[in-house]
């Protein structure tokens, strides 16, 4: 372990980035850990299905770790790797040959620690209708607010994800919004 | 504490929910959703969506790194044979001062290039009222999102 970790400090992606280019295994190993997450849920989201999604990440992963050498740090590790995430699945949605299928079984929603069991049902019951309505948005909307609301990130960083400018990020984030509050009334 | 607009509020209600928002304006949102129906309501949808989201499978982590390890044993990528054979130079004395670890391949930076065909399967032109923003100019975007915010915007009281 290096001196910055004995010291609690965790390395900045960048670090590991550059500590992985030299085949340090474990600056690799935690990039995965650091955001094999959001990846996962971008894939889900555009596949629909946990174990072509599962595929997906792990595909990602590959070719970001391969193609390390030639990152260049003029956008974050995280929209990188979720950009090359987004691209294999729109690859394996066309291998496939087919389009999205919706899994809601894979839409587990993630339960807050409610003490009170009827509230938290209720809590669990709007969740899932919400990743259900989510779900039915067009592909753009659906990742803009996924990117945004989930994985915190900036437009611009949605934009370079999906492909579009910033402020078609912005666009595609509160048409979904807005269309998303419509579904849910 | 700053007296936010809607505008302003709702470009910040993914970082409040997320917890990434500084004091400042943490308070300044809190204090306009309580007087600001609508903000409110977009608020509390963008917690209902936080909370849905999907469990990550156990062991994908485990398995990304049995992958990986696989693949680092399969392949001999450029930069580690740059790196070994620097490794040998040096234990031979002799200089390869003109090589460096990190030197360039044609592996793109930022702008990850998709396989041909790895297109958009966009299903946006197929859904009803749901437009195709990229080939509008910036005006043309911030008079669209002015459009949505007042469609939407109650306003606070």
């Amino acid at each position: 372990m290096r001196d910055d970790e004995l010291r609690g400090i965790e390395p900045s992606d960048l670090e590991l980035v550059r500590r992985g280019r030299t085949g340090d295994d474990s600056a690799l190993g935690m990039l995965a850990k650091r955001h094999h997450a959001a990846a996962y849920r971008v894939a889900l989201s555009l596949v629909g299905r946990d174990d072509l999604a599962q595929d997906v990440v792990q595909d990602a992963f590959l070719k970001a770790f391969r193609a390390l050498v030639g990152f260049r740090a003029d956008a974050s590790f995280r929209t990188w790797l979720l950009t090359i995430t987004a691209n294999e699945a729109k690859g394996a949605l066309r291998r496939a040959g087919r389009r999205r299928e919706t899994a809601l079984d894979d839409a587990v929603p993630v339960t807050s620690d409610e003490p009170d069991p009827a509230e938290a049902a209720v809590v669990a019951d709007e969740a899932s209708r919400a990743r259900s309505m989510l779900e039915r948005l067009p592909e753009k909307q659906r990742l803009s607010v996924t990117l945004r609301i989930e994985e915190g990130l900036s437009f611009r960083e949605i934009g370079e994800v999906i492909g579009s400018s910033e402020g078609a990020a912005r666009v595609n984030y509160f048409h979904g919004i807005r269309r998303l509050r419509e579904l849910m009334e | 504490m700053n007296d936010f607009e809607c505008g302003q509020v709702r470009e910040l209600i993914p970082d409040f929910v997320g917890s990434r928002l500084a004091a400042e304006d943490l308070e300044a949102v809190e204090a306009h959703v309580t007087r600001c129906g609508e903000c409110r309501a977009e608020l509390e949808l963008a917690q209902t969506i936080l909370a849905s989201r999907p469990r990550i499978p156990d062991g994908l982590l485990a398995r990304i790194a049995a992958a990986v390890a696989a693949d680092r044993r399969s392949h001999t990528r450029p930069w580690w044979g740059i790196s070994a054979a620097a490794v040998a130079a040096l234990a031979l004395g002799i200089g390869l001062s003109s090589q460096r670890a990190e030197a360039p391949v044609d592996v793109p930076g930022f702008a990850y290039e998709a396989e041909e065909g790895d297109v958009w399967l966009s299903d946006d032109g197929l859904v009803a009222g749901a437009p195709l923003f990229d080939g509008l100019s910036d005006d043309a975007l911030m008079t669209l999102l002015d459009e949505i915010s007042l469609d939407g915007a109650g306003g606070a009281a």
